[in-house]
């Protein structure tokens, strides 16, 4: 006789969650909005033009890290780059695709909650101090 | 768009969510202090307390002292009710469930499901 003891309940409860989670992972890697949005992705990370003003925007970020005191040629120089980079085509179709993922990705964190009858990704994310509190 | 395939396969994670021990353990106990008079009223007064000074500070009030004290004993009076203690616990459990699920749906997109779903929430 096969006698379920409460551990192996949760445990076989726990399996189907993250059977379930495995395959709507699978599902939405194959939607066309996050096919789009890590397209987007890659263009952006491999746009020359993105890259040097990227890497422009982390000197200044340094400078100002480790140079404290009066930053106002960098703050003024952060805003221009900023302004050059979302101008550039390929990072404004990666904002658009980003959008698009996103409120997807919204929708279905929303038909988990309401089935759960507790909100999931909220309570599913990180907290980020990374000591596991 | 959102798939009929997508939704159903959300709504079966969504179930087979709500039958694990813990979030069945954390309706139980929100549910208790729902139904409990002491512990709703605590709930209620500290939250209408807390946006009350902060509103007041937002609009360059200074709180005096004496209010800040009250406050704090409020908040240690909620964390101190036992069914709210029971269902802090209990939500506690639930984040970590969701947590090692929430990675699982993850691992085939190589980028949290939580950063891109919560994007937009304030």
């Amino acid at each position: 006789m096969n006698i379920q003891t409460p551990t192996s309940i949760n445990t076989e409860l726990k399996t189907e969650a993250e059977q379930a989670a495995r395959e709507l992972g699978e599902l939405l890697l194959h939607t066309p909005e996050y096919e789009a949005f890590l397209k987007a992705l890659n263009t952006v990370n491999n746009d020359p033009e993105v890259q040097k003003i990227s890497a422009e925007i982390r000197s200044h970020q340094n400078a100002m890290r480790w140079s404290p005191g009066d930053t106002g040629e960098h703050d003024a120089a952060l805003t221009r780059l900023e302004i050059e980079l979302e101008a550039i085509q390929a990072v404004q179709e990666y904002r658009l695709a980003e959008e698009a993922a996103c409120r997807l990705f919204a929708e279905v964190d929303s038909i988990i909650s309401q089935a759960a009858g507790v909100p999931f990704a909220t309570n599913a994310k990180r907290s980020g101090c990374g000591c596991g509190g | 768009m959102i798939t009929e395939e997508l939704q159903n396969c959300a709504r079966d994670l969504g179930e087979a969510l709500r039958s694990s021990a813990s979030v069945q353990t954390y309706l139980k106990a929100q549910a208790d202090c729902i139904a409990d008079p002491e512990a709703s009223d605590l709930e209620k007064r500290l939250q209408a307390l807390y946006q009350e000074l902060v509103g007041r500070q937002q609009r360059g009030e200074a709180l005096q002292r004496s209010e800040i004290d009250a406050y704090n004993i409020l908040k240690s009076q909620v964390h101190h009710n036992p069914l709210i203690m029971e269902r802090d616990a209990a939500l506690s459990l639930v984040k970590q469930t969701f947590t090692d699920v929430a990675d699982d749906l993850s691992f085939p997109l190589g980028i949290e499901f939580t950063t891109l779903a919560l994007a937009n929430s304030t």
